[in-house]
């Protein structure tokens, strides 16, 4: 490609692939669609261009009928497939989307963004449903496929700013509660700022990926499954 | 004359008609925030950038918010000494708010006006405007009254030296400053000159006033063959009450105690002096220092002096008693010591070594006091217990800039200010035994400022009698904690189930949407039905094979 690729993703039948490309050089930002059973010269299927803010981060919607595409404004918006058009869009957001991820059943969004806090959504709509509120940008976000949980993964960049205290190990994954948005659970241990997270399938681990070069893999202790909130 | 007053003059009409009484604009109740049921101070935060300014109430989970603006303020706020009045910064001069919906109370018009100060007794305030303009004689330093918002008096000033230029006495009954060589006092209400003329203190550098008494201290340096000294003197006899020669005089500084009981002055001296050029400029080297002590409440007030071997960064009288810390030392090496003032001596406490801290924050109720590191020290806090000088919690806030002490001495504040700082903006609060109760974050927070109380109205015994009856008291209280206890978690319980139900029903419509888009599913991935994907546990096969061979002859 001709500029650098953000964000790319199988659909759900894994016939299409789609990637996203940087606004530089002269170059909008696009969205290149393929269909990998019809490869013609490496051209892609369909390209839609983006004039608006910039993509940051980019995942299928359910069942390939449209694209969910974050911007370096904090727009969330939605990409109709067949026809490349903005079908639906939302800003609840006010710095750039680091993240966008799907829960298990594709119902919901939840988003990761620089002003500090993650937000979910509903996914056809783009209603937002939560806020989960942090003191540092969050890098990305996950929601359990088994429990109401959700896990927050950031930090300060190294660039900047450098006055983070120097505690060791002091970069932090933080669980919250999907519907009550409170923090109940952190997972020290990486060095530097979380960039990615995933939780396993099954529910019972997760994983993070750090600025520091580390991959995490967590397993979850028994208490994590007694852990219940009052209401 | 301005050219303008003899249009005015000219122009004055033959009948006289008695000026109209204007209306009794009521403000209402400005001390309504003491009568608060349960006690919670109120604080005003500045926050982003300066664009908005909030009033909180300090409540015991998070605070509270009572009030807050846009653009209530250009640039900074300040709250009169007793609390009564909030005071904003205009272009077009200051504006002062207060009651319980902080309505406006009075305005000020001074343009381009900096600095402000209060007389204690928040009768009168001074403005500075560093802008000279000859339209309508404006001055540089106006003095107001409050209640009335009429213009007093104006100063010029010729030097800009430190502020506040004018100093109140306590009481608001006099106020005085420093012009080369003098030391001008003058009286409230006529805000005249005391006797209709000024001391004249050759060589003046700095005065002060008692924070209780009609008191002014004044240091002189030396000149020629004549040592330094400080004086004190009584306003309005200007009867002289103590003076203390003070030899090999670099500078002085003066610090008094809360109260009016001690006054202490930190002297610099030095080994040897150069004169540098034909001014009576001196350049010194190989200072020491030392701390002279006047005890201003015994007889002919009995000066002692304590000697410090270190150069001292910051000094510190504990507002209620008689003791008194300072941090002395060169980094890393530095150290804190307290000393009590005893009748006949002053003595040593106890001196906590390598410390990293670069002031003193004494709680206002004295006893407990706050080692902060603030800057470039990093925002290192100690929590120390005067009263045997053991240090109760040692914490930090990572680059705090500012440490502020509520009225009561209950809660201790630490800030990192935008404006020293652009990250981690926020506040945190901690009790006064250093542990900490809330952190709170805001976006581009500048400023956290403590709404000050006036003096407490009970005498000595009644506050003697409420010690005493403590017990009885505590009970009452641990009632009303109990149940507030209990009603909040019954809110947050009833706030949880709330969510929970409005999430539930989502999540229905959500299944059913799932179920319903089955057959889309299958559709994509060719019929392989992948919602439940489960680890395979490895299917059992049995599978035969030959193990061995045995001939076994039977009878032949």
């Amino acid at each position: 490609t001709a500029t650098a690729v953000r964000t790319c993703g199988f659909s759900f039948s894994g016939r299409y692939i789609m990637y996203t490309t940087d606004k530089t050089m002269g170059r909008p930002c696009e969205i290149h669609i393929f269909d990998l059973n019809d490869i013609r010269n490496g051209e892609p299927t369909m390209v839609i261009p983006i004039s608006s803010s910039k993509i940051t981060s980019a995942v299928w919607g359910p069942y390939e009928e449209y694209i969910i595409t974050g911007h370096e404004n904090g727009e969330i918006c939605h990409y109709d497939l067949k026809s490349g058009d903005k079908i639906n869009s939302c800003k609840e957001h006010s710095k750039q989307i680091n993240d966008l991820q799907l829960s298990k059943d594709m119902s919901m969004l939840i988003s990761a963004s620089k002003d500090t806090t993650a937000k979910l959504f509903e996914t056809a709509t783009l209603g937002h449903m939560k806020t989960y509120k942090t003191e540092r940008p969050v890098n990305s976000a996950s929601l359990s496929p088994i429990y109401d949980h959700v896990v927050l993964g950031g930090g300060q960049e190294a660039m900047d700013v450098t006055t983070t205290s120097t505690k060791v190990g002091k970069f932090d994954a933080r669980f919250y509660h999907l519907v009550f948005e409170e923090e109940f659970g952190r997972v020290k241990g990486h060095f530097g700022p979380i960039n990615s997270t995933a939780f396993h399938p099954d529910g019972k681990s997760y994983s993070s990926g750090g600025e520091d070069g580390y991959v995490r893999v967590h397993y979850f202790d028994p208490s994590y499954f007694d852990f219940r909130f009052e209401f | 004359n301005i050219f303008s007053d003899f249009d005015k003059y000219e122009k004055i009409p033959e009948e006289w008609e008695p000026p109209k009484p204007k209306p009794y604009h009521d403000v209402g109740n400005l001390r309504y925030f003491l009568q608060e049921p349960d006690c919670y101070d109120q604080f005003s935060v500045i926050y982003d950038g300066g664009d908005r300014t909030a009033i909180f109430k300090n409540t015991a989970r998070e605070p509270v918010l009572i009030e807050e603006r846009a653009r209530w303020t250009e640039t900074y706020i300040r709250w009169s000494p007793q609390g009564t009045y909030l005071a904003t910064f205009h272009a077009k001069g200051i504006a002062l708010w207060g009651g319980e919906k902080f309505e406006q109370i009075m305005r000020f018009s001074h343009p381009g006006v900096q600095l402000i100060d209060f007389s204690p007794c928040e009768r009168y305030m001074v403005t500075f405007s560093p802008i000279l303009s000859t339209q309508e004689d404006q001055q540089q330093i106006i003095i107001w009254d409050i209640r009335t918002g009429m213009k007093k008096r104006g100063f010029h000033c010729e030097t800009q030296s430190t502020w506040p230029i004018l100093k109140w006495s306590n009481d608001g009954s006099y106020f005085g400053r420093i012009t080369p060589d003098t030391l001008s006092v003058y009286e409230t209400p006529s805000m005249g000159l005391l006797e209709k003329k000024s001391l004249k203190i050759t060589g003046l550098r700095d005065f002060s006033w008692s924070p209780s008494d009609n008191i002014i201290a004044y240091w002189v340096p030396e000149q020629q063959n004549v040592p330094a000294r400080v004086t004190l003197i009584q306003m309005p006899s200007r009867q002289e009450l103590c003076i203390k020669n003070l030899f090999n005089v670099a500078d002085c500084k003066m610090h008094w105690q809360k109260n009016g009981d001690y006054l202490c002055v930190k002297v610099d001296r030095y080994s040897k002096a150069k004169k540098i050029d034909e001014k009576d400029q001196f350049k010194y080297s190989g200072l020491y220092y030392n701390f002279e002590l006047f005890r201003i409440r015994e007889k002919q007030i009995p000066v002692d002096k304590v000697e410090v071997k270190e150069n001292v960064i910051a000094f510190a009288w504990e507002p209620v008693g008689s003791r008194f810390a300072f941090i002395h030392g060169e980094s890393p090496r530095i150290s804190v010591s307290f000393y009590q003032i005893r009748p006949g001596k002053v003595e040593t406490i106890k001196t906590l070594e390598r410390k990293q801290a670069n002031h003193l924050f004494w709680s206002p109720a004295g006893q407990f006091i706050v080692l902060a590191g603030l800057r470039n020290m990093n925002g290192v806090l100690e929590f120390v217990d005067a009263s045997d000088v053991t240090v109760m919690a040692q914490t930090e806030h990572f680059m705090a800039t500012d440490v502020e002490w509520d009225s009561t001495g209950r809660y201790v504040v630490s800030a990192v200010s935008w404006w020293g700082h652009k990250v981690d903006n926020g506040y945190w609060i901690w009790s006064f035994q250093g542990r900490l109760l809330q952190k709170i974050q805001l976006e581009r927070f500048c400023q956290l400022l403590w709404r000050p109380r006036p003096p407490s109205l009970l005498s000595i015994e009644q506050m003697r009698a409420i010690k005493k009856n403590m017990k009885k008291y505590t009970e009452q209280f641990e009632v009303m904690d109990r149940l507030r206890q209990s009603n909040v978690s019954t809110e947050i319980l009833e706030k949880r189930s709330e969510m929970m139900n409005e999430y539930k029903s989502f999540r229905e419509r959500a299944t059913e949407e799932w179920e319903s888009m089955k057959y889309r599913r299958l559709e994509l991935r060719d019929g392989v039905d992948t919602d439940t994907l489960e680890y395979e546990e490895n299917d059992e096969e049995i599978v035969e094979f030959l193990l061995k061979v045995e001939e076994v002859v039977v009878e032949e």
